[in-house]
């Protein structure tokens, strides 16, 4: 039989940051089953569309490189599949381009973000030096035990600081993975907390997944 | 508001998908001059409007005109609402996001007795007086509709139009007459005065209401030519009517979250308690092609992997098994579930119970509604024990070890007794089931009890009925717990607090407006929700309204008491609905229409007899 799997790069902005996780993946396996694309189901009792996200994107924040896999059970081009699916996706997601799986979703080690601050120019960058100076940045974390405090120093690189008319923008580069992942809104918050400075009004937007090598994820 | 704003509003709230819109099926237009905007508002979140059958469809016949733009607006949670106060965003609507009272005409779809308050609400987290006359522009203009609307006079200050029946049958019309006063420029008593006019459209504030001296209605009188007696609009032909090929498809988990089709509207068995199985009478049904189609269709739009069969009685439909066998041949190989609610005791037959099991196996559920012989005769529910235990007998063999039974307690003539009836049938089912050397292997059985608090409701034989006291109902659920014995058996129950503001508002009367509006101004609104009501507001709006909720929901009614809904007619006549009653009280039944007319009146507005195969 034939079965291939596909990695599907997709975005997702607009109103649709404000799909989460769960609903994304209820809301793609939808968009599959209306394009009509041949895609393999779970054998088991209930069958469901066998799909997997390489890195989950927080609520709110905008994902430029997405990515998911699929599995197919007839050959279909690539374009044909960017094409049926971005017909069947709602408004705000979109696929970008399709393809044979590269790496693998644990090769993942880092994510880059655009963070924008609206901000006062000079509080920001204030704020900011001084975070950087840091030698640690102790920050309280969820986890599956609860609360703990984990140093973020190691999992953080601000890789630039750019001036604009209303406020700041940052590259900010954050561990990412399955083991260690980094969420930029708690490195945010950190930064709150330990300087007092708060924006106005942020957005979030992760333009690249890369591996340990820096090389995007594909 | 634009985007931007939008986003600043959706950083500070829980579940911020029920405000983007955005989703597939959505319909967004581009204005044109002279187009028609209407604000289609559900009372209620997110999650529950957007289950609801009747706005999908709505929104649909709506959307199919190039010159009105339908659009959906709920209730934001009380995070959203704080945020939206706090920066000043008035109500928007989903679509455009433009502000509702910019809108043409506002619909309220009224489900429930107790969402009256949130329409209050919506209303002025519009920017809108919430009192009529104080609206004094002719557009937005109020209209509602939807099973309350059937007595809609707690509201009556409120709104300016109500829309009595099917809402495909005069959507058209009220949109047309909107427009052509849109066009020459009417002022608001020109637009009422025409709207009473359409067949189906009742104006609350053409007709002056005359009270007796001991707080029933003396008279109601239709003033500037509106007619005495309003009646709904029915479909006539389920077949032809509009039914949306496309759902929108929503982000979040709703309640309902499958594609829906209609089996039929209207009910063919007339139990006593029951509002819906009277108010959407006659009975109509829809082919089994064209449920078949909308199936098909809807599936392949939505990408839904489950569809609902809708109706009151799913096991009525005249076609079910050839409509499962049809839809089973290609559901199952889509991966698409079958979900059959309202299954009836009496016709759960072997073979129905087979497909059911292909569909899903999880716990099946079934209304008894009273625990004894005489007191399902009171209300007609026209099952006896035998109907119970078969169909429990037929679960059990086919590998059902989970039954959930519903009842109501407060029933009319109701006694201690039903109340131990409820526990022993319970007991009966698990006796049963241990009976049975076929039983399911190594399981043990659950029976679960679920009791509801009965509420007369108007358009029903127990119309003129008293509701139980709040003490008497928490003595019954007290002894009910008392008499069930087996650890096998389960009981679930409401205590609502809500039940007596809900029978008060069911009959109320326009005077009662006043206690909806204190009630608002004291803080409430989604008061259905049990973390939202406050029973103090209400206390305090009826105190000060000098009514007592009492004399509307605890007074027993004559048969010759003019009622607040008396000139509305949805069909089914007053002197059914008397007969009906005194057969109640003789403990006497009336068949299911199926076997016969029982001359409710309900084929009047279609001109005929009840189209039933």
């Amino acid at each position: 039989m034939y079965i291939k799997t596909v990695r599907i790069f997709f975005s997702k902005s607009g109103r649709a940051i404000y799909i989460s996780h769960l609903d994304l993946m209820r809301a793609m396996t939808r968009a599959f089953s209306r394009s009509g694309l041949p895609v393999w189901y779970t054998q088991g009792f209930h069958p469901h569309l066998y799909i997997t996200f390489a890195l989950p994107l927080s609520l709110g924040t905008t994902g430029l490189c997405e990515s998911m896999d699929v599995r197919l059970l007839e050959e279909v081009s690539d374009e044909e599949i960017i094409s049926r699916l971005n017909a069947a996706l709602p408004e705000g997601v979109q696929a970008v381009s399709a393809g044979e799986p590269v790496m693998a979703p644990k090769e993942i080690m880092w994510a880059d973000y655009h963070v924008h601050l609206r901000c006062v120019v000079s509080e920001g960058r204030q704020a900011l030096e001084r975070f950087v100076a840091l030698e640690e940045i102790p920050t309280q974390k969820r986890s599956k035990k609860g609360m703990k405090t984990v140093d973020i120093k190691p999992m953080l690189k601000i890789l630039s600081v750019e001036e604009q008319s209303d406020g700041l923008m940052l590259k900010l580069r954050c561990r990412a993975g399955v083991e260690i992942n980094l969420n930029p809104t708690l490195a945010l918050d950190a930064l709150t907390e330990i300087t007092g400075f708060k924006s106005d009004w942020t957005t979030i937007e992760r333009f690249a997944i890369l591996n340990e090598a820096l090389e995007n994820f594909k | 508001m634009t985007l931007d704003q939008l986003d600043l509003l959706l950083s500070q709230v829980q579940k911020p998908a029920r405000y983007t819109a955005g989703e597939m099926g959505a319909v967004v237009k581009t204005l044109t001059p002279g187009m028609l905007r209407y604000a289609f508002c559900f009372p209620d979140l997110y999650e529950v409007g957007m289950s609801h059958l009747g706005m999908k469809i709505l929104y649909g016949h709506a959307n199919r005109r190039d010159d009105v733009w339908c659009e959906r607006v709920f209730s934001p949670d009380a995070d959203m609402q704080t945020a939206m106060e706090e920066m000043g965003v008035p109500l928007f609507a989903l679509e455009s996001l433009d502000p509702v009272k910019d809108f043409d005409l506002i619909g309220f779809t009224l489900q429930y007795e107790m969402c009256y308050t949130e329409v209050l609400n919506l209303l002025n987290l519009a920017g809108l007086a919430i009192r009529a006359k104080d609206r004094t522009d002719p557009f937005p203009l109020v209209v509602v509709g939807g099973p309350c609307a059937s007595n809609p006079e707690p509201l009556a200050d409120f709104i300016d139009l109500v829309s009595l029946g099917e809402g495909e049958e005069v959507s058209d019309e009220l949109f047309d007459l909107c427009i052509q006063a849109k066009k020459e420029g009417w002022d608001k008593p020109e637009v009422l005065r025409r709207a009473a006019q359409i067949p189906g459209i009742y104006v609350p504030s053409l007709y002056d209401v005359t009270y007796n001296e001991d707080g029933t209605i003396c008279t109601i009188t239709p003033r500037e030519g509106a007619p005495a007696v309003v009646s709904k609009r029915v479909i006539t032909d389920l077949d032809s009517v509009y039914y949306p090929e496309n759902f929108i498809v929503p982000f979040l988990d709703i309640v309902h979250d499958r594609a829906v089709v209609e089996l039929f509207r209207g009910c063919n068995r007339g139990c006593r308690f029951c509002q819906a199985g009277f108010l959407y009478r006659p009975i109509r049904e829809k082919s089994f092609e064209t449920v078949a189609k909308d199936a098909k269709n809807l599936i392949e739009s939505t990408g839904y992997d489950e569809i609902g069969l809708s109706s009151l009685s799913t096991s009525d439909y005249c076609g079910l098994e050839p409509l499962l066998d049809s839809l089973l041949d290609w559901t199952e190989e889509k991966h698409v579930n079958l979900s059959l609610p309202s299954l009836r005791i009496d016709n759960f037959s072997e073979s129905l119970m087979e497909k059911v099991t292909r569909v899903r196996k999880s716990g099946l559920t079934f209304a008894p509604e009273a625990g004894t012989q005489r007191l399902r005769d009171v209300i007609n529910k026209n099952i006896t024990e035998q109907n119970v235990t078969d169909t429990c007998r037929t679960a059990f063999l086919g590998g059902y070890t989970a039954v959930k039974l519903y009842f109501m307690m407060g029933l009319p003539t109701e006694t201690l007794d039903d109340i131990k009836g409820i526990a022993d049938l319970a007991q009966k089912v698990v006796d049963l089931y241990y009976s049975m050397p076929e039983r399911p292997k190594g399981k043990s059985v659950s029976v679960n009890i679920s009791v509801a608090c009965f509420v007369p409701k108007p358009y029903t034989p127990f119309e003129f009925e008293p509701q139980d006291s709040m003490e008497a109902l928490r003595e019954k659920q007290k002894y009910l717990l008392s008499c069930v014995r087996s650890r096998k058996i389960s009981v679930s129950y409401h205590d609502s607090a809500t039940s007596v503001a809900e029978a008060a508002l069911a009959r109320g009367d326009r005077r009662l407006c006043q206690v909806v509006e204190g009630a608002f101004l004291r803080g409430s609104r989604l008061d259905g929700w049990d973390d939202h009501f406050k029973p103090l507001a209400w206390q305090e709006a009826f105190e000060e309204a000098g009514l007592d909720p009492d004399f509307y929901a605890r007074r027993r009614r004559s048969y010759d008491e003019v009622f607040p809904w008396d000139h509305l007619d949805y069909g089914v006549t007053k002197a059914f609905f008397i007969r009906e009653h005194q057969k109640a009280m003789q403990a006497a039944t009336t068949p299911s229409c199926f076997a016969g007319c029982n001359g409710c009146g309900a084929q009047r507005l279609t001109g005929g007899v009840c189209k039933c195969i």
